[in-house]
């Protein structure tokens, strides 16, 4: 190994890093004094516009722990961890800018659970709004104390302080500035995210000497491994060698890959389930377009989200491939990136990278930050305290809740802290996510695509669909497999693809069936689905014909 | 083994069946799909709502060029 230690930081380093949080603190603050009411707060008044709305995307979708862990994954299972960032993201933004975010945007809600009121019941958007609050206040914590962790043991730096300043500088900003300052801090981190990776994918790519370079020496890591294998009888079958060279820079993996990242799981749980489900369904990343100037700016903002998508696995993921190159000897690979950035970073431009690390982290923490207090504040405080709640009063339970969010997330970060990895706990909050957006984009889709589903059947599959991935997580468990002395029912390492592709399944199901089973349909709801305002209104105005033509 | 794992086996060997290259062409395939999707799409969901000024004001050109990245990508990896 290369290097092990922490790589050490120079005065220049601390330079370039205090620069970046100076002018991102700045922003957020200058934004902040243009605040006044909850739209501004919650929606940036509606006055966002499509390039900086494009850029929070791509910049919330990457965390601080991608920028370290996509590349490590790249180093242990190859490229085929890209498929999450290409087809994982760029179908789903299209189709999303051109069918749901307009639709989502015409209807004028603040949350995705207010407009799945509006087309079910109540009930649905409660379930909904519960399940993402969970998931954003425990992923905040997750978010800062991992970071943490990595800043501790990449840079050396104090773990308690790292989660402690974090959480003040992003909880200050949003605090004051809300969307707003999230998106456009979010804009400025997005370009010191791109910049901080890109100098670690050139200066691979020269040390290397070029991708045709990279190429021939991963063709010769490859056969080095396959004779080792070979020689140690571990493996004695040729096929299984050659499987393994052809899998680091394939995209398409087989179905039965050891890597966690199949192609049945990659098609059908990440490019027709869970991606479109984040990309239309999440409210952290929605919320930002319902913030656009206009229609179009909310469709634009896709569009240039998803061209700045098709370089995002070059700049995080290559460098996982190029380091197993430079540093085949490491043994794990969330230490590739780092190690990689002592061999090729001088000192002065780590400070970039760190920069880079701290915006992927920042631009995360405060879209969760602010979606989250967007759904305390409207689909709980207005929806059932106060529903005449002025909008002056909604800024301020806004404010209220960012702060109680900051301090639950780093009561929550300590909490993990204290809890032993090995409890099981902290790789559940991990796949929280994965337990309800398969169900989630089930309702949604079927809601918005077939007039006769009904709010109770969507209630019931929807807590059907989420108890589908729970059961499943909870029968991969070895402890509850070895106790029923069943064999495991998935074979690959992490399955959280295929929890979502059944879970999904069973939702949609269930949800045709007992809509088929139920009343009709309030006309008021189908306002909500495809093509439906037209025809209620063109219903509505044949009915006024016909009392007209009675009267 | 219970009628879940029976079930689970058949799918699996049945999606191991099918050949890799095959494979690639439904990844393709879906992304051509999707490609011709856009270019039909109308001008009043691509352009802004007075027409596009410029022609970069359309948003047909940018999805197109995304997805052809992709397909490119797709192809090639």
């Amino acid at each position: 190994m290369l290097l092990a230690a922490p790589t050490p930081l120079t005065l220049p380093d601390y330079v370039v890093i205090a620069l970046y949080l100076a002018g991102t603190i700045a922003m957020g603050v200058l934004i902040g004094k243009r605040i006044k009411t909850g739209k501004d707060f919650f929606l940036g008044g509606r006055r966002l516009p499509w390039w900086a709305i494009g850029m929070s995307l791509v910049a919330t979708d990457i965390g601080g722990t991608d920028i370290i862990g996509v590349g490590g994954a790249a180093f242990s299972h190859g490229l085929a961890v890209a498929n999450f960032e290409w087809i994982g993201c760029v179908p789903a933004m299209i189709v999303g800018a051109f069918v749901f975010i307009p639709f989502l945007y015409r209807s004028g809600v603040y949350t995705v659970p207010e407009f799945l009121e509006r087309r079910y019941n109540v009930g649905v958007r409660s379930v909904m709004a519960v399940c993402w609050l969970l998931f954003m206040a425990c992923n905040l914590g997750i978010m800062l104390l991992a970071s943490a962790k990595m800043m501790s043991a990449v840079f050396g730096w104090n773990e308690v302080a790292c989660i402690v300043v974090t959480a003040i500088l992003v909880g200050g900003y949003t605090f004051v500035g809300g969307l707003a300052a999230v998106v456009y801090t979010d804009m400025i981190q997005c370009a010191v995210m791109i910049a901080g990776c890109l100098l670690i994918l050139v200066l691979g790519l020269i040390e290397v000497g070029g991708v045709g370079e990279l190429r021939a020496r991963l063709a010769e890591v490859d056969a080095r491994e396959a004779a080792a294998v070979n020689e140690s009888s571990i493996v004695t079958d040729d096929v299984g060698a050659a499987k393994s060279s052809s899998e680091r820079t394939s995209l398409i993996l087989p179905a039965d890959t050891e890597s966690p990242f199949p192609w049945p799981g990659i098609y059908f749980g990440l490019a027709l389930i869970l991606s479109p489900a984040y990309w239309i369904g999440n409210q952290a990343i929605v919320q930002r377009s319902l913030g656009a100037r206009s229609e179009f700016d909310a469709k634009a903002s896709y569009i240039w989200g998803a061209l700045l998508k098709n370089i995002i696995p070059l700049i995080v993921a290559v460098p996982g491939l190029i380091a197993v190159v430079l540093l085949p000897d490491l043994k794990s690979g969330d230490s590739a990136i780092p190690n990689l950035i002592g061999v090729l970073l001088p000192a002065g431009l780590r400070g970039l990278f760190v920069a880079a690390f701290l915006a992927a982290l920042m631009s995360s923490i405060d879209s969760y930050l602010n979606s989250a207090a967007t759904i305390v504040s409207n689909d709980f405080y207005k929806r059932f305290v106060d529903r005449d709640v002025s909008d002056e009063r909604l800024l301020k339970v806004g404010r209220i809740t960012t702060v109680a969010l900051v301090a639950w997330a780093v009561i929550f970060a300590f909490l993990l802290t204290a809890m032993s990895e090995k409890s099981g706990l902290y790789a559940i909050f991990q796949t929280l996510m994965a337990f309800f957006q398969g169900p989630a984009f089930a309702v949604l889709l079927i809601g918005v695509l077939w007039r006769r589903a009904t709010g109770n059947a969507a209630l019931i599959s929807l807590l059907c669909g989420i108890g589908t991935s729970i059961s499943l997580y909870a029968l991969n468990q070895p402890v509850i497999y070895a106790a029923l002395g069943w064999e495991p029912l998935f074979r690959i390492q992490e399955p959280f693809l295929y929890f979502s592709i059944w879970a999904f399944t069973v939702t949609a199901v269930l949800l045709v069936v007992l809509s088929l089973l139920s009343g009709p349909v309030p006309e008021e709801k189908l306002k909500y689905v495809f093509g439906g305002h037209s025809r209620a209104t063109s219903t509505a105005d044949s009915s006024t014909a016909t009392e007209g033509g009675t009267s | 083994m219970t009628p879940l794992h029976r079930f689970g086996e058949f799918l699996r060997q049945s999606l191991q069946a099918i050949p890799l290259p095959a494979i690639r062409v439904l990844f393709l395939a879906s992304l051509v799909a999707l490609l011709i999707w856009v270019l039909r799409l109308p001008r009043s969901a691509t352009c802004p709502p007075g027409g596009a000024k410029r022609w970069d004001e359309n948003l047909k050109l940018g999805a197109s060029v995304a997805l052809l990245i992709q397909i490119l990508i797709y192809a090639c990896l």
